[in-house]
């Protein structure tokens, strides 16, 4: 039985919900040069934060809800059902979740169970289960928390580490257990047939995101970093096939540009790369910032958006037993959460990207919660001023209560890296 | 040029390798019948035992110059000693170790054999990184003992009586390339046990042994041979000096552990090390597997007197799993 309160709670989270949605969306409608193709993110955000959220994803076929972007993709692909990352970047259910969550959690695990809890009776039976790696400790206890709720959750199990030969078997071991637990999830049987399919689709959205990641890093900028991480944020739910026509659809547009020469901002804006905790939509408060300043986001590292995703599965032998193995290695050996020990990748992923972009400052969100990325702050510092690369550290939340303080950091981060280029200028 | 060098990118070198080492499987077995012959100091396992090779193993007669006293190997004789192994060397520097991955026949048919396991829906044995590397001391132990086991026929060691001359091929004996490679013309009269001297029977029982390994072992994991294979210790000593050679750009990897898993030998500094640049390891074949599904521009290389022959790129990498993914 669902009490009154719950159902009055609802009804004031989406209306926030909406209202949040539409104002980041507004913001970014405002900046200049806007490419057409991104017509489509925009309607799809619209669409699903003025309704039930994501609930109304679930429509038809099996759904399975994750909670981080380590659950293989292309298993529950390959199953015929409908992957849908949950994680949630709106203010609105983190109120919900602050209810319940301690007052130091990470704002995307309170929002992701705020929503959940707020919308507990809006999912159908199609949801079969809500599969959570055992990242981040705060992820680990999201398990307990929503099994109390009455969600089917699955817990997949995950190394600490990445390097040793152990935690890779282990690892496979876990996920050749997922693949077999999937077939009851979604009751369907797991070929290989299906499985090379699945590895098919995943790889060109692969593909296709390396080509999106060369075309933004263009001298002079084609495409805003803020409207790419919407971009990147539909990929969590929406329909793998129609993502990748739209992406499409959106590389060849930045393409023309290019030849024609079509810039979103002036030519000596600051090009920066963002890294940190994730930006999920609505919640665009810092990289929005960062673009209204007059800087330009050029390359990212965070869950949200970049990580994980250029990379692709390849196998040796098309059979199960090589592919599924294949698939696990695809999801830890690249990846670069902070969740991991030791996480040099990171380090070296950003001093290369740096280097490869010519970027001129790097700006770092940690949400105020999240410890792994508080605590990686240091060794990002230290990498990045060897080589003179200035850092703005930002700890920020899902509330819009800092955005004054914030703007006054973030313009005078931009204004002083403009001032340094300028001496360079100068002085040669 | 351009052009040419995206198209090779793109290609498929497995495709391209197969074709080769039928080439050259023909031309080691049957190059007799068109008189062929590449000498006898093959960096290979091309066999004299054979009867119609186009060209033979180095390690035959290089077990046999071992028997020579010092006295006579520290002379002239060691010049026809010096001579066979810059052959060898020679030989082996123009495709360094590709000698082992597109070339030798004994590769070629534990990759057929590995075909018909995948095929056949059988999972391939796969070993954990410390068991490997166990193993791969073995060939170093078969490769003294091929040296030392012939030195004692006709040198007495500490005083010890010289080896009888049944010693005198030790590791051809126990070599499945003698077994296997006759079988081919038609010839199964290597398939015996030698019952002349306990020695002989020993030797060729082991023999018998390995040969039945080989096939077996072949069919589980793939080139499960080569990780004992004395001919490879050997190479291992020259690959420095290898004009074809394997090249990593650290710099460029994201260590996403493709090129490990794609490796029949289990080499795993090919995604772990970031540091070297030659990147060549005791097992490796340069088959070039890893080459191929390295999705990164450029990281890993194989170069030819610094001309790069073939290189990994993010283009090539889609291409051939794209055309893996729809079944092809």
């Amino acid at each position: 039985m669902e009490n009154e309160r719950l159902q009055r709670m609802r009804k004031t989270t989406r209306l926030h919900l909406a209202m949040e949605a539409e104002e980041t969306l507004q913001r970014l409608e405002e900046f200049p040069e806007r490419p057409a193709a991104m017509e489509y993110f925009y309607a799809l955000f619209r669409r699903i934060s003025n309704g039930d959220g994501l609930t109304s994803l679930a429509g038809e076929g099996k759904v399975i809800a994750t909670m981080c972007m380590q659950v293989p993709q292309e298993l529950i692909l390959a199953v015929g059902a409908h992957p849908l990352r949950l994680c949630s970047g709106a203010n609105a259910y983190d109120q919900v979740g602050a209810e319940f969550m301690p007052a130091k959690s990470c704002p995307v695990i309170r929002a992701t169970l705020g929503m959940l809890k707020v919308n507990y009776s809006l999912w159908g039976d199609n949801l079969a289960s809500i599969v959570i790696p055992t990242t981040c400790d705060q992820k680990k206890k999201a398990c307990e928390q929503l099994t109390n709720m009455g969600y089917p959750v699955y817990s997949l199990e995950m190394p600490a580490g990445k390097d040793s030969d152990l935690a890779r078997y282990y690892w496979q071991e876990s996920v050749k257990q997922f693949a077999h637990d999937l077939e009851g999830l979604a009751g369907r049987r797991l070929t290989a047939a299906g499985l090379r399919g699945a590895i098919g689709k995943v790889g060109r959205a692969a593909a296709l995101f390396r080509q999106l990641h060369r075309l933004r890093g263009n001298r002079p900028p084609l495409i805003l970093g803020s409207d790419l991480f919407l971009v990147y944020n539909a990929y969590f739910f929406d329909d793998i096939e129609r993502w990748s026509a739209a992406v499409e659809a959106l590389t060849a547009e930045l393409e023309e540009r290019r030849q024609n020469g079509v810039r979103v901002t002036n030519r000596r804006a600051p090009r920066l790369l963002f890294t940190g905790s994730p930006p999920i939509f609505p919640n665009f408060k810092v990289p929005v910032l960062v673009e209204l300043s007059g800087g330009i986001i050029v390359a990212d590292e965070s869950c949200s958006s970049t990580r994980l995703l250029s990379d692709a599965v390849a196998y040796d032998e098309a059979a199960l037993n090589d592919m599924v193995p294949a698939v696990a290695d695809r999801y830890l050996k690249p990846c670069t959460c902070p969740c991991l020990t030791p996480n040099g990748d990171r380090l070296r992923k950003l001093v290369t990207m740096a280097g490869e972009l010519e970027v001129d400052g790097v700006v770092y969100q940690a949400f105020s919660g999240c410890l792994p990325y508080e605590m990686e702050r240091q060794q990002v510092n230290e990498v990045l001023s060897e080589r003179g690369i200035p850092m703005l550290y930002v700890e920020t939340d899902y509330s819009p209560e800092d955005s004054g303080q914030l703007s006054t950091r973030v313009e005078a981060f931009i204004e002083s890296i403009k001032a340094r280029k300028r001496r360079k200028v100068r002085t040669k | 040029m351009n052009k040419l060098r995206r198209a090779i990118n793109n290609s498929d070198l497995g495709r391209f390798r197969f074709y080769v080492q039928l080439l050259f499987f023909a031309v080691l077995i049957y190059g007799g019948y068109l008189a062929l012959n590449l000498g006898n100091q093959l960096p290979t396992f091309a066999c004299l035992y054979s009867d119609l090779h186009g060209g033979s193993c180095y390690l035959l007669g290089f077990q046999h110059q071992m028997v020579t006293p010092w006295p006579e190997m520290f002379g002239g004789r060691g010049i026809g000693i010096l001579i066979g192994l810059a052959t060898f060397v020679a030989f082996f520097v123009v495709f360094n170790k590709a000698w082992c991955g597109f070339i030798c026949p004994l590769g070629t048919i534990q990759d057929w054999l590995s075909s018909l396991r995948s095929k056949l829906k059988i999972r391939p044995a796969s070993y954990s990184e410390p068991v490997f590397q166990r193993l791969s001391r073995i060939k170093y132990i078969l490769l003294a003992l091929l040296i030392l086991l012939p030195m004692a026929i006709g040198n007495s060691f500490f005083g010890l009586p010289k080896l009888s001359h049944d010693w005198g091929v030790p590791f051809c004996m126990i070599c499945p390339g003698r077994t296997v490679l006759p079988l081919f013309t038609g010839d199964f009269s290597q398939l015996a046990i030698d019952l002349s001297s306990t020695t002989k029977l020993t030797l060729t029982a082991l023999g018998m042994a390995i040969t039945g390994l080989f096939f077996l072992g072949s069919l589980v994991k793939p080139r499960f041979f080569c990780l004992f294979c004395p001919m490879s210790a050997l190479h291992y000593i020259f690959f420095r000096a290898g004009l074809l050679r394997l090249t990593k750009d650290g710099a460029k990897c994201t260590r996403c552990g493709n090129c490990y898993r794609a490796c029949d030998v289990g080499i795993r500094a090919i995604a772990d090390d970031l540091e070297s640049t030659n990147i060549v390891k005791d097992d490796c074949m340069m088959c070039g597997k890893c080459i191929e599904v390295c999705p990164e521009d450029g990281c890993l290389r194989v170069k030819f007197l610094n001309l790069p022959v073939y290189e990994s790129s993010a283009e090539g990498f889609f291409t051939r799993m794209e055309r893996k993914n729809n079944g092809k």
